[in-house]
């Protein structure tokens, strides 16, 4: 009927006995450090900064996995690193101090740095004592990246960087930012872009909470005027901004963080809820929501494989991403439907509290990392008959 | 390139040059007017295709389960209108589980057990077994030589084969949406050809459960090639001066029709997988039991997914086509109204639903995401 085209491509793996105990061993160690009902557990990545406990995770060597073990890391692959997320993120446990750090600023200096600049950061990520931010959104330019007005100017030694980056997660609690900016002027706008590591404790740089809709603050505006950034902390090539930030945008896509935030809403349901008659009403979700997430985990864990052999999947991570965020956000509404309660932030109950942080957070799932619609345009642009 | 993991890619491209050489529209067509294509029949006979997974002492091809599903995949991309999963995978399934053999060369059938059949064994499993009541919705059963059926006895589950041309066979035809035959069979006192008891764990869940591994298999092939056909139609296609795939509103419809392939593919693939270990563990040919990880929750799991795909991946790749999507003269149909039927077949969505049910309960909160990550 057609001829099969090179589409995306999936291959099925599975878990070799080395990473099976590597699972093992991360679902031991959060049985005793994070009890359940011991801590105050998050949907995904939303969770809790906690330093202490991102600390733990490096002492461990969970931190930086897939980094050399000359810089701290574990010389070990994308599916180990894919194991230890997904642990981590089902179990609700506080990953936001290092979150950004482990999954891409650390793989992006390791790629695209220089042997110091290795040398100086990735040590620090690996043992979860360093925690970074994206700077990428600006306030006019958020799915079309290429609009950022951010820019540097070369000065004696370096560049002197202003401009205003947005929506920044825990930019007030991290040490460093990785700034998309303009180096250069050129008729073409991918072109004279330039990634700059920036300390947020630099003179110059001023942090500006942003509250969320729901009161908390890991959103802020990062003001930058006249930051000098020395030669020493250009990231990559001046002038190859764009290809490292697209390169950088893959770390971020696909992964278990794209399908697991309301994980724990429905696994909290099941420990309440069981035996009730909203128990039985719930039958429906959940055999579909199990299978979804079965497919979906195999999903994401064939691009992390694909990884490891040399593959570049970034139309299967941004393929998987739009699906698997509606996913999350299917899973609130369904859930929501089910259950006859007005959920309260304050609730003594942990599964009315998830609920009401799901509820309000929900919409940021197809929005962060690359909208639904801009994740559509890239897979399209993969899909070629 | 087609390639499935584990399996020779020449024996798929083997197959995929067979099955396109007779599978276009016309010749769909025309199959459904005659109820199945013969010629095609006789050619991947020939090839032996049908008995791929049936082992050759018992007049199989050889070879293993995922090399007969991945061929059924391959299948499914041209809407094959011959018995392929019924002959080897179900039919040559029971038969040899059973200790009996296949007739290399006739089209075998199953009847897949739906509410309202009313076969019975009468005179014990015996020399003075007799058969009788009526089947629905047994597919190819025109065109089968012998229908093979799992029916129930004092000493437990028999697999039984009586022949079509029996004069106590009567075959009622009826169709599927896809215009399949899906024939009502009456039997009336038919002698079986065969009959034996069924491989232990061999029961009408077990059978289910292997059917619809087989559809589930069939539609990831219908699904990819929905896929491949709707990307393509939507780059050639020109409106307001460009190609539609442009359009930012066709191409969610389009990356919503390769999400749907890329889920049930990988579903298929992995729930085969864990299948084919159990038999491997049961010994060979063997049904498994309901506990433990044998390919129990994976199937169930694939073909809820490949039931809801059918409903997803349909309306988007319609919507992407427009008018032309909605002739009999354009292929799209041949695998919209396949992927309508199969999923139905061997179990829609509330059977699945009710069939997880106890996994997820005897899973509990604690144990809901090792099923879900497989342990």
């Amino acid at each position: 009927m057609s001829r099969p085209a090179a589409g995306p491509a999936f291959r099925p793996t599975k878990l070799t006995d080395v990473e099976l105990a590597l699972r093992d061993q991360v679902r031991e160690f959060l049985a005793a450090e994070l009890p359940h009902g011991t801590f105050r557990p998050g949907l995904g990545m939303n969770s809790p900064a906690d330093p202490a406990f991102s600390r733990k995770l490096g002492e461990r060597g969970w931190l930086g996995m897939a980094l050399p073990a000359r810089y701290g890391g574990g010389d070990r692959s994308a599916v180990e690193r894919f194991i230890v997320t997904e642990e981590l993120l089902r179990w609700g446990a506080p990953v936001a101090y290092h979150w950004v750090a482990d999954r891409q600023s650390g793989p992006v200096i390791n790629r695209f740095g220089t042997e110091v600049q290795k040398r100086r950061f990735l040590p620090g990520i690996c043992a979860g004592r360093l925690g970074f931010s994206i700077g990428m959104s600006e306030p006019d330019a958020g799915s079309d990246l290429a609009a950022i007005k951010a820019r540097a100017v070369r000065v004696d030694g370096g560049w002197r960087l202003s401009g205003t980056k947005i929506w920044t997660t825990g930019a007030h609690h991290n040490d460093w930012i990785i700034t998309l900016c303009r180096t250069g002027d050129s008729a073409e706008r991918h072109a004279g872009l330039s990634q700059l590591l920036v300390d947020l404790h630099a003179d110059g740089v001023a942090v500006h909470p942003i509250p969320f809709l729901d009161g908390s603050t890991h959103f802020n505006e990062v003001v930058l005027t006249d930051v000098f950034v020395a030669d020493d902390d250009v990231l990559g090539e001046i002038g190859q901004g764009w290809a490292q930030t697209t390169s950088e945008l893959a770390y971020e896509r696909g992964g278990p963080d794209r399908w697991l935030s309301t994980y724990l809403l429905v696994e909290q349901f099941l420990r309440e809820f069981t035996g009730t008659p909203t128990g039985e009403r719930a039958r429906d979700l959940l055999a579909s929501a199990v299978s979804r997430w079965w497919a979906l985990r195999q999903l994401s864990l064939s691009v992390a494989r694909s990884i490891d052999t040399g593959g570049a999947p970034s139309v299967e991570s941004a393929l998987v991403k739009e699906m698997a965020t509606r996913f999350e956000q299917d899973v609130i509404a369904a859930v929501e439907r089910l259950v006859d309660l007005e959920p309260s932030p304050r609730s003594a109950s942990l599964f009315e509290r998830l609920l009401a942080e799901a509820v309000l957070t929900g919409p940021s799932f197809t929005i962060r990392g690359g909208t639904l619609e801009i994740l559509r345009s890239v897979t399209a642009k993969g899909l070629r008959p | 390139m087609i390639d499935y993991p584990g399996v020779d890619p020449v024996l798929l491209e083997t197959a995929d040059r067979l099955f396109a050489a007779c599978c276009d529209n016309r010749q769909l067509l025309a199959a459904e007017e005659a109820g199945w294509a013969k010629d095609l029949w006789e050619r991947a006979a020939e090839m032996g295709l049908p008995w791929i997974s049936v082992p050759e002492d018992r007049g199989g091809s050889g070879g293993g389960l995922p090399e007969a599903l991945a061929v059924l995949r391959v299948a499914g991309r041209h809407g094959a209108p011959i018995p392929l999963a019924e002959t080897g995978v179900l039919a040559g399934w029971l038969l040899a589980g059973a200790g009996l053999s296949v007739d290399p060369a006739s089209p075998l059938t199953v009847v897949p057990g739906r509410d309202g059949d009313t076969l019975r064994l009468d005179g014990g499993p015996g020399p003075d077994a007799r058969l009788t009541g009526t089947a629905h919705r047994v597919p190819w059963a025109r065109a089968a030589a012998r229908i093979v059926a799992l029916v129930g006895s004092d000493d437990g589950w028999q697999v039984v084969a009586v022949p079509t041309a029996d004069v106590g066979v009567r075959v009622e035809p009826d169709v599927n949406l896809a215009g399949e035959p899906r024939d009502t069979v009456h039997l009336d006192g038919v002698e079986p050809a065969v009959l034996a008891p069924a491989a232990a764990g061999v029961d009408p869940d077990a059978l289910v459960r292997r059917g619809a591994l087989a559809r589930v298999m069939t539609m990831a092939g219908a699904l990819e090639a929905m896929s491949e056909l709707t990307l393509a139609y939507a780059h050639q296609r020109r409106q307001f001066g460009r190609p539609v795939a442009t359009f930012q509103a066709v191409q969610q419809h389009l990356v919503v029709v390769a999400q749907e392939a890329a889920v049930v593919t990988m579903a298929a693939t992995v729930a085969a997988t864990a299948t084919a270990r159990a038999d491997e563990r049961a010994g060979g040919g063997g049904g498994s039991s309901s506990s433990g990880r044998d390919g129990a929750f994976e199937v169930a799991a694939a073909k809820l997914l490949a039931n809801q795909a059918a409903h997803t991946a349909t309306r988007a790749a319609h919507q992407a086509h427009g008018a032309i999507g909605m002739t009999q003269e354009y292929p799209l149909h041949q695998l919209s109204r396949r992927l309508w039927s199969w999923r139905k077949e061997y179990g829609d969505d509330r059977y699945w639903t009710v069939r997880l049910g106890p996994l997820i309960d005897a899973a509990g909160a604690d144990g809901l995401y090792p099923l879900i990550a497989g342990g």
